[in-house]
């Protein structure tokens, strides 16, 4: 996969996250986590605008008409597939999938491209509140299933030892590969991933994910702009 | 002063006040303030909560760790 390529599943996944994240915005465990959760949606929704806007300037805008009409044209991770219906799932994502994204804008930062060492530095510090959320939350302690399971897609995510982000990696566009990217990870979290076996052979290189499956359909017309529509007056 | 008892989410929480400004050239005053486990819980609180404002700088301070000399309705002011 290209670098925009990569830059396009980063600014899909940071939509999703910034969706799922504010769909809790009114069911957190308490105000503060309420209000913390529309923030945190907010930035990441912001992010992915921003990162959106690094595909042409990187010479490669890899989104086609499909997008309109086929949901699993879209790159997000399994994780983001469906509405969260527990608050372990939010904080295993605010924990370890929003990490690893930060990480690979790290990489990004400290990379070779000019663009993205531009544009998304301001990221990473709004991403150190959500990483603090997260880290909290997780010490507090949560159910292991949606923790193991967002340590697996962030290890997908993150790509094949010797595939695309490593080729990225060596030619100077980012600064780190996916083992790096990985240890970095653990050293956020102060934690160990847990025992991980990938099927690479079943790994969607452009959807960086090793299942198929696609958003569900009430968050794909939101997307495309259709769910507001049932708000308009009759007739409009 | 003393710390109010809360019983939330989690089994221990503290009250944080927090302190920000604007420009250089004021002082930090008190904003508001959020109820967390810990500093960092509380730090992220801060931010999402009182971030609408452009502040140049933003502290939290946790309630426990301000020793009151004297407030409105007590005795022993000087």
């Amino acid at each position: 996969m290209s670098l925009p390529g990569l830059v396009l599943s980063l600014a899909d996944n940071k939509q999703l996250l910034g969706l799922r994240y504010a769909e809790w915005a009114t069911r957190a465990p308490s105000l503060e986590a309420d209000i913390a959760a529309a923030a945190m949606g907010l930035d990441d929704l912001g992010h992915s605008r921003v990162l959106y806007g690094c595909l042409e300037p990187l010479g490669e805008d890899p989104r086609g008409p499909e997008r309109e009409t086929d949901p699993a044209s879209h790159r997000a991770l399994p994780y983001f597939d469906q509405p969260w219906t527990s608050w372990p799932q939010f904080v295993a994502a605010n924990a370890v999938l929003d990490t690893a994204f930060s990480v690979m804008i790290e990489a990004c930062v400290d990379g070779g491209v000019e663009v993205l060492r531009s544009r998304l530095r301001k990221m990473l510090s709004e991403e150190r509140y959500h990483f603090l959320h997260g880290r909290s939350w997780l010490k507090a302690g949560i159910d292991h299933e949606p923790l193991d399971e967002a340590w697996r897609q962030a290890v997908e995510w993150f790509g094949p030892p010797d595939g695309d982000v490593a080729g990225l990696r060596r030619q100077g566009s980012l600064s780190m590969g996916p083992g790096e990217l990985a240890a970095r990870l653990e050293e956020r979290l102060e934690r160990a991933a847990p025992p991980l076996e990938v099927d690479w052979s079943a790994w969607d290189p452009a959807r960086r994910r090793g299942r198929p499956g696609s958003i569900d359909g009430r968050t794909f017309e939101m997307l495309r702009g259709l769910e507001e529509k049932r708000f308009y007056p009759a007739g409009a | 002063m003393s710390e109010r008892a809360f019983t939330r989410v989690h089994g221990s929480v503290r009250e944080y006040e927090v302190f920000a400004r604007k420009q250089r050239i004021e002082p930090l005053r008190l904003i508001g303030s959020v109820v967390a486990p810990d500093d960092d819980l509380a730090a992220a609180y801060a931010r999402a909560t009182y971030d609408e404002e452009r502040w140049i700088e933003m502290a939290i301070v946790p309630r426990a760790a301000i020793t009151t000399l004297w407030a409105p309705g007590q005795d022993d002011q000087p």
